[in-house]
């Protein structure tokens, strides 16, 4: 069973060899009560100890697969499950400094029947995590 | 003849995959009592839309060792599948005919589509009508009936209602209907959401104030009703509902001889486990009154005789 959050602090850890970090990568569970095509999602802004990490620039890892932003809206027979995760990868030299950090997300997500003006809908949450090395 | 009562696993959102199995859920609604378990597609079904040979054969088990219908089977036709283009009618109805092959096998007699949105007013995307008349025939022959939800802000002197009635009386068919969501009576307002402003409660999101539909207009509709989906928010310990008035709904739906299913759907607080609590708590209010308005009645049959 996952964590209650969105933000999972299993799964928090920094990418690339130790001494050579090339970022971080943060685990996130689905927000949403029902499972949700790719295409349906506009990124992932993560935002650590202030430090801030728009979508446009970050990766989603899902099932083996990774997609830039632009690649999500055609992951339209890609779905993310509930109770399923997803690892957003983010470029940062020299990855994060083992130890809690404050880490805030915001999942941008089209709810279809959810009226235009709304869309998209920011999924918030922030909570602490921590880097194990 | 009494109510149905049933329960929609959308009750249990966030619990569902964190503190929640699908063989705990069955547990909890069997044993609140209810005869019934409704469920979302893309929520509950592993795999969706192919779930493994291992999935069916351990949703049967669950059915079975519980002893619980499966009643109402939640799916979306998702119209802005892609930020650059809308999903076609051909595309939705594709999608309609899985889902409705999907809950057909798993043993449901409704499906709730939940079709993308043009407005404010919840008016669903002009596909829907060529989307759901191509399956109308399929409907038929797994004798399921599709019904699109009458939704807050959406009330029942609605256009949207109208083009549904409409529709019903154009194609004259018997797989159609209206699914009630008793969030259309609610009469108080609602806490305020996370994230949501009192700036964005005054304007946009006004209707969480409640759009109080009386409950006599179900009259107007009551012949095209097939489901029901008991959305409630809070129920303290004396049996108070908070934000929907039960007390009217209730001998409503009895004086209109609605004997067919309400299925909980809990939409509140989501600490862990909470809403297996307000679950049975509204079960117990609406028994409560129903038994009520029976005593009554029969009392008052037993007084003319």
């Amino acid at each position: 069973m996952l964590e209650r959050s969105t933000i999972q602090s299993s799964g928090f850890s920094n990418l690339g060899p130790e001494g050579a970090r090339t970022g971080f990568r943060l685990r996130l569970r689905q927000p949403n009560y029902r499972g949700m095509r790719l295409s349906l999602i506009e990124g992932v802004d993560v935002v650590v100890d202030g430090e801030r990490f728009p979508a446009a620039d970050n990766r989603i890892l899902f099932q083996g697969r990774t997609f830039g932003r632009a690649d999500l809206d055609d992951a339209t027979e890609t779905r993310w499950p509930v109770g399923e995760t997803i690892d957003v990868l983010v470029d940062r030299p020299g990855g994060l400094v083992p130890g809690v950090h404050q880490v805030e997300t915001i999942v941008w997500m089209r709810h279809p029947y959810f009226p235009p003006q709304f869309q998209p809908v920011p999924m918030r949450d922030a909570r602490e995590a921590t880097i194990v090395l | 003849m009494t109510f149905r009562y049933g329960i929609s696993l959308y009750s249990y959102t966030d619990d569902f995959g964190t503190a929640m199995t699908l063989d705990d859920a069955f547990y909890h609604v069997a044993e609140a009592g209810a005869a019934g378990i409704e469920i979302l597609g893309e929520t509950h079904l592993a795999g969706y839309p192919e779930p493994p040979a291992a999935w069916f054969d351990r949703w049967f088990a669950l059915v079975d060792r519980f002893g619980l219908q499966p009643t109402n089977y939640g799916c979306w036709v998702d119209s802005c599948v892609q930020k650059r283009r809308v999903l076609t009618a051909e595309e939705a109805s594709a999608g309609l005919a899985r889902d409705l092959q999907l809950a057909h096998r798993l043993g449901f007699r409704f499906v709730r589509p939940k079709f993308g949105v043009i407005d404010d007013e919840l008016t669903p995307h002009p596909i829907w009508e060529a989307a759901v008349e191509r399956v109308l025939d399929l409907a038929a022959k797994l004798d399921v009936v599709i019904c699109p939800e009458i939704h807050a802000p959406t009330p029942i002197r609605h256009p949207v209602v109208e083009g549904y009635v409409d529709f019903i009386q154009r194609t004259g068919t018997r797989h159609f209907g209206l699914l009630i969501d008793t969030g259309i009576f609610q009469d108080r307002p609602l806490p305020y959401w996370p994230g949501e402003t009192p700036e964005m409660r005054e304007n946009a999101m006004g209707f969480l104030n409640g759009i109080k539909v009386p409950v006599e207009q179900l009259a107007e509709v009551i012949d095209h009703v097939v489901f029901i989906q008991a959305k409630f928010h809070h129920i303290d310990a004396q049996l108070h509902d908070h934000h929907i008035p039960w007390e009217r709904i209730v001998p409503m739906l009895k004086k209109l001889d609605y004997t067919g299913w309400l299925s909980s759907e809990y939409e509140g607080v989501r600490d862990p486990w909470l809403a297996i609590e307000q679950v049975r708590r509204q079960h117990a209010l609406i028994r409560n009154l129903e038994r009520a308005y029976d005593a009554q009645t029969s009392s008052g049959e037993q007084a003319h005789a």
